[in-house]
């Protein structure tokens, strides 16, 4: 069985850690990074409003069927917004395209502990029963382990990218880390791969003297993940001095649905005056997290969707007509779709970095504090156990 | 973003004053401002956009140059520094040797400060851009630009205007003679388009069509742009549309308030720009990079090719200097970012 799954990121390495270490038999490959061709086909096929990640996803479907895969996986939930039907338009699509032999599984991410996602290992190991209960407890493990580091990664690039002196360092790191987490496979290696984190990212050449500004990137996490459809804002950013700080990852996401994302729980107590359920994608997330950003001390901060995203539209406007006036963080918002290009985005970046660079010191004026001391003053009340170590690694 | 007002001209070692050289190189429009240490214009040139923003720039260099050959005043100037703003500002970087390429957004924030600091609300309209800037006690607290839809863009009246038959400079007089202005769909250029066509056949007088399309035009812009920020006084309204008397007294309806336009509302953003140069060259005394102002006797070539190392296939933009040995000076288009290093 050749099986395969759409782009996210990195986090093709979470997944593929997962099937193949269900059984040998299955090969597990990958759909090139999303690209501009990939993009036209998923266009192509996809009726015409639908969100972007579903024209991306289906893009990387056919890239991949062409390359040889016979089984694919796609995150299902039954949501209440339209990300609940992606699974199964995309199957009719594929088939009305003429890949009959395909198969869509299904993977049910609605809520982790209702165990519907074993039912899926089940279906792509084709084995039931106690006798596969091993395979799937280390398949797991693997996963949700290379899920937390591929999260830590992430903060270390973020934070490293801000402080390099050559350009183009923690990306090179960052491509090389990547693969070796992929080739790393047994667990003890992954026990220690922190180690081999912090040593990599330290090899780069920091000025440790800067005092970068600080924005939180947060929204659907599809866009907020794949650098190709995002125009890779982080790097973008980043390269313009700025710490990215993003709780949005796989690890976050899963850890959720298993019910033990208590920073989540939080946001959604700081969201429920506005929005007091989940209505789909990260509205309520997004609510919280622009709450808890504005209140420890963040410069600035990015909300990215697809366009014509119900729930991230009904999030940007409760923040640009309520939370904004009430909690006073500079937001910038981008909806991407398939003809979104760099140069407009450019010029609303740097307009927008040159805003909060501008604020930051007007404020600094009337506190009187010096930069050397806000920042101190941040790190020292934010931010993971990780983070904390990659700013020691950093300031020494 | 602070002004420094500096009183006194200070003499270099060459025996000349300080100036300092602003340009905007925008999407129709091309903006030159010669600028002294105190924010005073000298010189300042404004032209139309020449197939290319590489053709414009030697094109207002070579006016700049004839303009100040012929001032003997501005001659004891020598340009300090030079920076660039509007939406080919990395290309115009390249060529003339700028010093600091911003945005538009902060250059036209700067230059507006500069004028009127105590200023709240800056409404721009371009030619194919518009955009709202919020400041308050001097600092930029938000700002948007158009993101979808170029309606009510100076391009779009110019177009109108033609298909009137009567000339952009007395649209603004047209509008301001209209007792009753007819209503004009302005969701949309298309639909704004065929609207006024259908009134115009009908048989209503160009002055109220000219009235109705220049209230809609606001409508769309503050539908578009200012969606829930607070629109305080003092407003100023710049950018070449604010030559538009209809428009002027279709914002001022709109507002309920008096909207200023500055004295040179066209050349907001290279003012802006050069002030952002001058603040530059106070806090790094850096030799500039500016090539000169016979800029326009220099040939630069530019060429694309497609980089082809992944499926992306990005269209890569090369400008060379056939003098200096071919040298590559800029380079830009890739997603990845690869070329642009080098």
């Amino acid at each position: 069985m050749i099986l395969s799954f759409p782009n996210m990121g990195p986090n093709w390495v979470a997944f593929k850690t997962l099937f193949e270490a269900l059984d040998p038999s299955i090969k597990v490959i990958l759909p090139d990074p999303t690209n501009r061709e990939a993009i036209k086909v998923g266009v192509k096929y996809s009726p015409e409003f639908v969100c972007f990640p579903f024209k991306a996803t289906l893009g990387d479907f056919v890239n991949v069927i062409k390359k040889g895969a016979d089984t694919l996986v796609m995150a299902i939930d039954c949501g209440p917004c339209r990300f609940g039907f992606y699974h199964a338009v995309q199957e009719r699509l594929l088939h009305d395209m003429g890949y009959k032999n395909v198969r869509l599984i299904p993977l049910d991410q609605a809520d982790l502990l209702e165990f519907h996602w074993v039912k899926t290992l089940q279906e792509v190991s084709g084995k039931s029963g106690l006798f596969s209960y091993p395979k799937f407890v280390k398949a797991v493990i693997f996963f949700l382990k290379k899920a937390k580091l591929l999260q830590d990664i992430q903060t270390a690039e973020g934070l490293f990218r801000a402080y390099e002196r050559n350009q183009g360092d923690t990306t090179d790191v960052l491509n090389n880390i990547l693969i070796k987490l992929d080739q790393t496979n047994t667990l003890k290696e992954l026990r220690n791969f922190k180690k081999v984190i912090k040593e990599d990212f330290n090899k780069i050449d920091v000025d440790k003297t800067r005092t970068p500004l600080r924005v939180a990137i947060f929204g659907e996490i599809h866009i907020s993940l794949e650098p190709y459809v995002n125009v890779d804002i982080r790097r973008k950013l980043g390269e313009m001095g700025v710490e990215i700080h993003q709780n949005l990852s796989l690890w976050d996401w899963v850890s959720h649905k298993f019910h033990l994302n208590f920073h989540r729980r939080w946001l959604e107590h700081l969201s429920h005056p506005y929005v007091p359920m989940d209505i789909g994608g990260e509205c309520q997330w997004v609510l919280g997290e622009y709450i808890d950003r504005a209140k420890s001390g963040f410069s600035g901060a990015c909300h990215v969707y697809p366009f014509t995203c119900m729930p991230e539209v009904t999030a940007r406007t409760i923040i640009t007509n309520k939370l904004k006036k009430m909690y006073d963080l500079p937001i910038i918002f981008f909806s991407f779709d398939e003809n979104y290009s760099y140069e407009g985005m450019r010029t609303r970046l740097e307009a927008f970095v040159d805003l909060i660079e501008s604020r930051r010191k007007h404020k600094l004026g009337i506190e009187r504090i010096s930069y050397e001391e806000e920042k101190n003053n941040f790190y020292k009340s934010n931010g993971s156990h990780f983070f904390q170590e990659c700013i020691q690694l950093i300031q020494t | 973003m602070k002004i420094v007002q500096v009183s006194d001209k200070v003499v270099k070692e060459d025996g000349k004053l300080d100036a300092f050289l602003g340009i905007d190189i925008g999407s129709v429009t091309c903006k030159f401002v010669l600028m002294d240490m105190d924010g005073n214009v000298l010189e300042s040139v404004f032209l139309r956009n020449r197939g290319s923003p590489i053709e414009s720039a030697k094109a207002g260099m070579e006016d700049l140059r004839l303009k100040i050959e012929q001032n003997e005043q501005i001659q004891e100037y020598a340009i300090r520094c030079c920076g660039t703003t509007g939406s080919a500002r990395y290309l115009t970087k390249a060529i003339v040797g700028g010093d600091l390429a911003k945005t538009e957004i902060i250059a036209h924030a700067v230059a507006t400060q500069s004028l009127y600091p105590d200023v709240s609300t800056i409404l721009e309209i371009g030619g194919q851009d518009s955009k709202i800037i919020i400041l308050r006690d001097g600092i930029i607290v938000d700002f948007a630009m158009n993101s979808v839809c170029a309606a009510g863009t100076g391009s779009f009246l110019d177009h109108q205007a033609s298909r009137l038959g009567i000339p952009i400079e007395q649209f603004g007089d047209y509008a301001i003679r209209s007792k009753n202005p007819v209503s004009i769909a302005g969701r949309c250029t298309v639909f704004a388009e065929s609207d006024m066509i259908h009134k115009q056949n009908a048989g209503y007088t160009k002055e109220d069509i000219i009235a109705g399309l220049c209230d809609s035009l606001v409508r769309n812009y503050m539908n578009n742009l200012s969606k829930g920020k607070e629109l305080a006084e003092p407003i100023v309204f710049q950018g070449g549309v604010s030559y538009n008397k209809g428009i002027i007294e279709a914002f001022e309806r709109h507002l309920g308030c008096e909207v200023i336009v500055p004295k040179y509302n066209v050349l907001m953003g290279a003012l802006g720009m050069a002030i952002l140069v001058r603040d530059y060259y106070l806090d790094h005394a850096t030799e500039t990079l500016f090539r000169g102002l016979d800029v326009g006797d220099i040939e630069f070539k530019t060429s694309t090719f497609h980089c082809g190392d992944c499926p992306n296939n990005c269209e890569i933009v090369q400008v060379k200097m056939p003098q200096d040995e071919n040298k590559v000076i800029a380079r830009w288009g890739s997603r990845c970012g690869k070329w642009e290093v080098f």
